[in-house]
């Protein structure tokens, strides 16, 4: 029988064939959902999408675009805002 | 007559440089231009530049140094080039620990040494006698 935290669907299972041919149930842990951008709700580019210990262990200039908001907002709005900025500080 | 010309202050809006002010330094045709300033000297699309109202003396194709200059003159920051071969690694903290060890070192060693002259001092009487028929039986040996 599955022990009783293996009968919800919290963790993913993932089906492993062993080396004797048998086909063993995995139980892992889920992926966090996508990265959206803050203003338009597009799925962010060059982030990576891991459980957060493993996101942990890549450098940081991999783990997000290396610009300002990189991360936060996509690039189209990020272009927008630090446009609107460049325009607000001139007046 | 567009507003991108030579000495064009800018905000760089797309890539790594985004967000800093740069200048115009060389138009190279309609959608390109090489800017310098706040950000890396690189030919850029000029799409991805946001114009401002500013503008610099400059001539056309200026060096870094010329465009640093007014830039210094406008207080606004310059982006300097890393260099590649990486600065020598100084070992501070070690040396500050290695150097009271040295020295306590020094101290027990001078105690020891204090002590093992003492403790010399007291057995040399005694070895000499020993010494003596050693280098006599050397002698004897050599003969």
């Amino acid at each position: 029988m599955p022990r009783g935290m293996h009968k919800s669907r919290t963790l993913r299972q993932v089906f492993v064939k062993t080396p004797g041919g048998k086909t063993v149930k995995h139980f892992r842990r889920r992926k966090p959902s996508k990265t959206i951008c803050g203003s338009c709700k597009k799925e962010l580019k060059g982030v990576p999408k891991d459980i957060p210990s493993k996101v942990r262990a890549i450098p940081k200039s991999a783990r997000r675009p290396e610009r300002p908001y990189g991360g936060v907002f996509c690039s189209a709005c990020t272009r927008k805002l630090l446009q609107q900025k460049a325009r607000e500080g001139e007046k | 007559m567009s507003l991108f010309q030579v000495g064009r202050l800018a905000v760089k809006i797309a890539g790594r440089d985004a967000g800093r002010k740069c200048v115009i330094v060389e138009l190279i045709d309609q959608n390109f231009a090489v800017i310098d300033g706040d950000v890396r000297r690189k030919k850029v699309n000029l799409r991805h530049l946001e114009p401002l109202t500013q503008t610099v003396d400059l001539k056309d194709k200026a060096s870094h140094d010329e465009v640093k200059k007014a830039f210094e003159k406008l207080e606004l920051p310059v982006w300097e080039k890393k260099s590649k071969t990486p600065a020598p690694r100084v070992k501070k903290t070690k040396k500050v620990k290695a150097k009271p060890a040295t020295e306590k070192k020094v101290k027990k060693e001078t105690k020891k040494e204090e002590k093992t002259v003492e403790k010399k001092e007291v057995p040399k009487t005694e070895e000499k006698p020993v010494e003596k028929p050693v280098e006599e039986k050397a002698a004897e040996k050599k003969e």
